[in-house]
Order: structure tokens, then sequence, then C-alpha cells
């Protein structure tokens, strides 16, 4: 019995366990599968059918070349989910092809920060962030975006 | 005789001068008939429009809120086939018909809606037959306009538009012979001549005349305009067709008044008196306009219904006499009620603090006369729920000060701004405590000091060095003297006048002492901690001297609200806006006005000021927001209180929301208020009001959490009282152990077990 307890804490714990006495000043992103230390936001990841739909239609945009409209159904994702790693990560590429190159570094790093365990994703920011700083004549710091990069490409 | 032949040609040649000069005055009088007609574009204000609501499953957003947005947009509770705007309930559904609207984006046509809540959220939205939607828009909330200087509003109808009925009522009662006469009428000029000699010049005025008279002239009634207004109206009617004149007489016809704002034209009066477009007026509704056109404020059917009901059933009664409607039409009508609009007027805006700050954000593109006159639609950030919970809250909570009575005349004022931390979006905006009056803005332009509110400037400087500062690293909070050349000395003090000795940078902050905090911003360096204040969005150049370090600068509330902004986006400044988009005034998209973001800050030392803000609402000076809000929402905020407490300050964020709250008096005496008890409360009960979200921050991968003994600011275990989890970068955590702390490796194993075991 108290095996299956100590399991069952363990399972439930390893994800979200503050100390009781003194929680965490900041509660850790909900993990996905795990049961999450407040209740999953609207704005938390997660399939929303609204994004999802949103992100289609930006990414048939972006394949047209109609990068205003992408831009415009972007935002509008991102104010119902501003926690989606992958809408700012889609407004960064969408910002690189209009020229706005520091929009689509910053834009990359917000994408970084909602990034969580997501390796691919972030591997892809960097790369963003790579091709604007070398767009902005940082090759220095292109290289070491380039770097970053391929240390989560593996 | 030989007298009168000498006299003649002079008389001739006068006559010819005379003639001469009429002839050169008509034609000038021409030239300004057709000139001002044709060039003349009717002034349309720029239209301002709230976000839109977007539905969506998940979306949290109680039902009620959802009801009160579609009363303000004009929805009926009632159902109608053949018509949008309306919305009813089928047991657990709401069905909405929405209206077609033009977007930013391209024309949405008329729809169908069932929506179904449960738990504050949606949890279904299909279409009319069933089928699930991702999204729904409905249309945008008009909040406002930017009007000619004489705030005149219209909406332009072409003649083909309106109602044949209203034409005739027109021409019954103002003008039998419009089709018929040369835009004069013998017999009126007749009555006009014989009331001479009474010094009042009555009546006898064509539509045509009445044109010219709104157009052209002032409204002085003197012979010589009575004969220029003739001459005009002649010429008008040389020159343009019936029908012309008529569709301009009905968009330039004066219809009434809404607080500030004219009505003009039929098109919109349609729309204020009615609530509809001016097509679907019946007989009776269009004579009531016809009815106004002889005074509005006379005849204002709101004020004066009786008499207004009277007029109107004239106009039925002469339309009827001549000929334009049967006598069963007319008892028809006449049986109606008036059937106006039951809205409240607004005026030319219900917000116009918010007005104000899209009209100076558009002034930076757009030239001011084509704000007044081009028709221009602006997409606003505005967000009525937010703004109705800031209203609320900032006016509940002064009348309860008023009732203390210890806060003389004139009374407390106060500002809110609240925006959206991820995107810069401006959501609502208070500039005093009347939100409808349209004076002194002082969320924009009140310059007030910000005290305490500036301290997460200097902690953040210190914070971005990890190798020398970290949350838990023991500030000196014992007296300070800072002596400047050529100078005062300048000592600071605590609020309590106390000091408090060696203390970690958290317990300092969470606990605002200044004087750990002075000393802490001028041993960093005070440029340094002003460039930290020009990174987190303040542009203005702040004073150089020490006192700027305990928030002696004034600033205004946005641009506070913008300090914070940077610190709830992790360090991503987005500058605040009030703008979307702009369109011309048939939806030709203008101008967007993209999410701008600017990385200030990396994620780390804004994580850990963020923890540090956090430690203020959990067990500092901000503590007291648990009154309304729940602390595992994990609130972040700061207090501010200036010398003698001129000011009252709240600043901080959820996870949706970033918002800033002042109290003071406008003559800066005095308030004896703290910010933790005038402006807390005002900004704890609004974001209660907003379905709040919990501040989650992903934890940066550089980012490690140790236990620290708040006494020391060492390492700590679960002996230790008091002990408290704070994040570190990577490697920058106390390695000593604090002295209540055990062995470290067997009490890392027992407190981790005791963890587990809740124990």
């Amino acid at each position: 019995m108290r095996l299956l307890v100590l399991i069952a804490a363990l399972l439930a714990g390893c994800a979200t366990a503050p100390s009781p006495q003194a929680p965490s000043p900041l509660p850790p992103v909900p993990v996905e599968g795990a049961a999450p230390a407040v209740p999953a936001a609207p704005g938390a990841p997660g399939p929303n059918p609204a994004v999802e739909r949103l992100m289609a239609s930006a990414r048939a945009d972006e394949a047209a070349s109609r990068l205003g409209s992408a831009e415009a159904t972007i935002e509008r994702a991102l104010r119902i989910a501003p926690r989606d790693a992958r809408l700012w990560q889609q407004l960064a590429r969408i910002r690189l092809r209009q020229g706005e190159y520091r929009q689509a570094e910053s834009l990359a790093a917000r994408a970084n920060t909602w990034a969580g365990s997501d390796a691919a994703l972030r591997a892809e920011n960097w790369n963003l962030i790579a091709q604007a700083r070398d767009a902005l004549g940082d090759s220095a710091g292109a290289r070491e975006a380039q770097r970053n990069a391929e240390r989560y490409a593996r | 005789m030989a007298r009168r032949r000498r006299l003649w040609p002079w008389f001739r040649v006068g006559l010819l001068v005379l003639a001469l000069l009429a002839a050169g005055y008509t034609l000038y009088l021409d030239f300004r008939v057709r000139h001002e007609f044709e060039g003349r574009r009717f002034a349309l204000p720029a239209r301002i429009y709230a976000r839109p609501l977007e539905l969506h499953v998940g979306l949290k957003v109680p039902e009620d809120d959802v009801l009160r947005e579609l009363r303000e947009l004009g929805y009926r509770p009632v159902a109608r086939e053949d018509r949008s705007g309306w919305y009813v309930r089928n047991g657990a559904e709401l069905e909405i018909a929405v209206r077609p609207f033009v977007f930013w984006d391209g024309p949405q046509p008329a729809k169908r809606l069932r929506v179904s809540f449960a738990d504050g959220a949606v949890n279904a939205l299909t279409d009319a037959k069933g089928a699930d939607l991702a999204l729904a828009r409905l249309e945008p909330l008009m909040i406002g306009g930017i009007y000619p200087t004489n705030n005149e509003d219209r909406i332009l109808v072409r003649l083909s538009e309106v109602p044949k009925v209203l034409v005739n009522e027109l021409i019954a009662v103002e003008d039998r012979h419009f089709y018929t006469n040369w835009g004069f009428d013998p017999r009126g000029i007749a009555r006009a001549l014989l009331s001479l000699p009474t010094g009042h010049i009555q009546g006898g005025s064509t539509l045509t005349q009445q044109l010219v008279k709104n157009f052209f002239l002032s409204p002085e009634r003197t012979i010589r305009r009575k004969a220029i207004e003739l001459v005009m109206a002649v010429l008008l009617e040389l020159h343009y067709t019936k029908q012309e004149i008529l569709e301009t007489y009905l968009n330039e016809i004066y219809l009434g008044q809404d607080r500030d704002r004219a009505i003009h034209g039929v098109g919109l009066a349609a729309q204020f008196y009615f609530d509809k477009p001016v097509h679907r007026l019946t007989a009776a509704e269009s004579a009531l306009l016809v009815a106004l056109v002889r005074g509005p404020a006379y005849y204002d059917p709101y004020r004066h219904p009786q008499r207004a009901l009277e007029r109107r059933n004239l106009v039925l009664r002469e339309t009827r006499d001549e000929g334009f409607i049967s006598a069963a039409e007319y008892q028809a009508a006449r049986a109606t009620g008036l059937g106006l609009n039951p809205r409240p007027s607004t005026g030319t805006t219900p917000y116009p603090a918010f007005v104000d700050l899209v009209h100076r954000q558009l002034r930076r593109d757009y030239d001011e006369t084509d704000l007044r006159s081009e028709g221009l639609r602006i997409f606003s950030t505005l967000d009525p729920r937010a703004q109705a919970a800031a209203e609320h809250a900032l006016a509940d909570r002064l009348a309860a000060f008023d009732r203390q009575g210890r806060f003389g005349k004139p009374g407390l004022e106060g500002a809110v701004v609240v925006a959206d931390p991820q995107t810069g979006e401006v959501q609502a905006l208070v500039g005093g405590r009347d939100p409808h009056y349209q004076g002194f803005n002082r969320a924009l332009d009140a310059e007030r000091q910000i005290g305490s509110l500036f301290k997460p400037a200097i902690y953040l400087t210190a914070l971005e060095d990890p190798s020398r500062y970290t949350l838990a690293t023991l500030l000196d909070d014992s007296e300070f003297v800072w002596q400047p050349p050529n100078s005062e000395p300048w000592r600071p003090e605590n609020y309590d006048r106390q000091y408090h000795g060696q203390v970690p940078l958290y317990v300092a902050l969470a606990h605002s002492y200044n004087v750990a905090a002075a000393r802490l911003g001028t041993t960093l360096g005070l440029d340094k901690v002003l460039d930290t204040a020009r990174r987190l969005g303040i542009e203005r150049a702040l004073p150089q001297y020490p006192s700027t370090l305990l928030g002696a600068a004034n600033l205004t509330p946005l641009e506070v609200a913008q300090m914070y902004q940077t610190i709830a986006s992790g360090g991503f400044r987005s500058p605040l806006h009030a703008i979307r988009d702009v369109t011309t005034a048939d939806g030709r998209p203008l101008k967007r006005y993209p999410l701008a973001v600017a990385q200030a800050f990396s994620p780390d030392p804004m994580y850990l000021l963020t923890a540090g803000l956090q430690e203020v609402v959990r067990e500092g000076t901000a503590r007291s927001l648990a009154n309304w809000l729940p602390p595992a929402l994990g609130v972040a905020g700061k207090t501010g209180t200036t010398n003698e407490q001129r000011d009252a300050w709240f600043a901080g964020f959820t996870g949706a929301h970033v918002a800033v709250v002042w109290v003071g008096y406008d003559d800066n005496r005095p308030a004896r208020l703290l910010g933790a008890t005038a402006a807390l409360p005002v900004w704890g009960e609004m974001m209660a009001a907003l379905e709040p979200e919990p501040v989650a921050f992903p934890q940066p991968e550089s980012i490690e959490q140790a236990m620290i003994d708040p006494q020391s600011g060492l390492l700590a275990d679960s002996s230790c009282p008091g002990a408290i989890e704070l994040p570190f970068v990577k490697g920058s955590a106390p390695q000593a152990r604090a002295p209540c702390a055990g062995n470290p490796v067997m009490d890392n194993v027992k407190g981790f077990f005791q963890r587990l075991l809740g124990q």
C-alpha cells in the first residue's frame, strides 16, 4: 500500500511537485499528460480548433505570398492563444520574408520562451534567428544562433 | 427739360453699371454654387470600433457578458426569420443571427450561430445546421468617432435607398411644388415681403432654399440674405436636377442632437431614432423624421414625446391630404406609437479617454482634416468587458472613499490602464472618476511621481548580473547617506522609519525597503539603472538624481503601463497601442498596425524579477490582494506611494492582463492614502472581474530552484522556519548552508521523501 501511494505520488509529483510549505513562486507550465498545477488555460498550447484553423489559413496565405493577410491571421490566433510557440514562430517567419529582420529575431526569441521541451521547434527558432542576424550583418551572432540550432536539431 | 436731358445719359450709365455689378455678382454666386455644390463632399467622421468578440470553444466568457455585448450591439431578443441582429435562447443554446459586416480583412456575410456555455466558458459552437464552427466573430461595437469641428455626424444615403413615402411626406409638408417650381415659391416670397415691416422675415422657403441656407449662408434673416438665397436657389435649379438637389437635402438636413453630436441626414437619423437602415423606415417613422425638420430640439421625441407625436400626425395628415397615402394608410400610421430606439444616447463616445488615445495615435499617421472628414474606419483594441470592469472598480472604490468623508472637495481622482502583456494592445483606459467626462485625461496626461513602482528597474539591473546578485543576495538596509559633490546629502528613509539590517534581495523588494533599494541603485550606478528604465520602455529622460531611484520622477499611468508590459511579457517590449487596422469608408484596407516586439532583456533576469514581484503579492506590501485574487494565480505586482502620500499606485499583471491604477488629487495635495489601500483594491476588484489567468512563465532552461532561508539568504532545508523555494540562474545559488539547515546529503534525501509522502 505504501509503495502504491509512493508510486502515485511520484507520478503526480515529478512534473509539478513544489515543496508543500513553500509553493514555487512561478507555477511551472503544465506538461502534457501530467496533471497540471493550474487548470489548462485557453492561452496554453493545446488542440484549439480555432487556432489550428487560423494557422492553416495563415500557412495558405504564406504559400501564396499574401504576407499581409498571413500576418493579420496569425495575430488573430495569438490573441486567442498567446502562449502557443508555433504562432510566434510562424509570425517570425513571415516577418523574415517581409524583410523585418529585427522583428523576426525578437519574435523567434519569443517563440523560444514558450517552446518548452520541443527541440525541433527550438532548432527552427534558432534557424530563423540566424537568418535574421545574417541579414542584419551580424555574422558572429548568426554563427552562434546556427550552433544553437544544430544543438537542438540533434 | 434741359436738365432732364442732361441727367438721362448719366442715369443710363448708372443703370448699366448697376446691371453689370448685378451680373458680376450673380456670376460670382454662380461660381460659388457650382464650385461648392460639386466640390462639396459631406464631411464624414472617422468611426472607431472596439475589438470584435471572437467566439470559439474554450473561450472563457460568462454567457451574461456575451448577452451584454449583443444588447450593446443593438441585437434584440426576438427571432425574426427574415433578418439578422437578434438572439434567442433555445434551452441550453443561445442562437444568434449575426449581422453582416465589412471587416478589415473583407466582408463577412450575415450568419446564424448556436453557442452553449458551461462553467463560464463556451463549450459548443455550431452553425444553424449544427455543424461545428472553429471560430465566429461578432461585428464590433462602434465606440466613437473623430468628428468635424461642429461634431456633425451622418451616414450618407442614395436617393434610391430612401423610401418613397419619406420623400412624399417631406414634399407634402415642406415644399408642395418642389417638382414644378424654379427653386422659389412666388407665394412664399409675397408672404415674406408682407412680413417685412415686422422686421422678422417669415417662411416661404422651398427645399432648395433651405439647402442653400444650410450650405452657403449664415442663419441670419435679413432682406439681403433672403435675396442672395433666392438667386442661389435659382442658380442651383439651373445647374442640377431635382433628384440631385433632393438627395443632397436628405443627407444635409439637421435632425437632432445626441449630447455633443449633431445628427445630420435621414441615414443617421433612421439609425439614431429607430436603429434601422433608412430603407426600412415605415410611413409613421419617416413622418417623425420629417416632423423634426422644423425644429429638432422643439420636437425632440425623447424629451417632448407628445409634441413630437402631434407634429408627426400633422405630417401624416398633410401627406394624406396631398393624396400621397390613402385614408387607410393614414389611419394605420397614426395609430402607431413613436417606436423609438430605447438605447440611451452616448454622444460622440461613451469612452472619451480611450478615443482620445486612438485619436492621438492616429495623428502620427493621418492629417487631422482627413480624420474628421474621410469617414475612415478605425479598428481599435478596446475590450468593452475590460473597460467596464475598470470603470466600475475605480468608481466603486472612489465612492467608498467619498463615503468616509475625509477626502474633501474636489474629491479623489484616479486613472486606470489595462493592456494585453503579449501584444501591447491597450484594452481599457479610464481617465478619471467620471469615465464619460471628456476632460483631463489622467491616464495619458497626469504626470505624477511613481514612487516605488520604479524599484523593479533597480532590482532588474542587479539581477542581470547573476555573478553578483541573486534573489537571495543580502542587501544592506542600514542608515545610508548619499553625498553628491556640491549639494545637500540625500538620506532616504523607510516607510516604517526603521532600518532592517541585512535582508535578502527578494525581501527588500517584497517589503519595498527604500534604504536597501537606494543603496543598491547607487552601488550599481544611476546610469545603469536609468538605462534599464529606458529598455523597459520609459522614453522620457529621467532626472539624473539618486532620488529618481525611489520614484521622484514624474510619469503618466500609460508610461508606467509600458514599463510593466515589458516585465509582464518576460522582457519583450511591445509599444502600447490602441489601433489594429484602418480602412477607407468602403472597407479598403489602408494601414495595419502590426504586432511589434523588441527583446529588451534576456528571459533569465526577467524570470527572477517576476518571482520577486510575485513575492510582493504573496507576502509583501500587496498581500491584501488575496482579498480579490486567489494566491494560486501567482499574480505579480508592485505598490507605490509617494511623499506625504500624494499618489497611490498599483501596477502588476496576471497571465492575460497588465494593469496600472493611480489614485490621488489633481492639485497634488497629500491624499493620506497608500498604494496598498487606495490603488490596490481598484486593481484587485477589476482583475477579479476579468476571468484572470495564472501567471505561468515557462521556466527558462538555465534556471533552477533552490530552498533558501530568509534569515541568512543561504541554502535551507525543511527544518528552516519560513524556508522558501527561489529560482536562480544555474550555478548562482548560494553554496553555503544556512545555520538552521542540517547535514546536506541526508537532509536532502529526507526532505525529498517527506515531500513525497506529504509530511
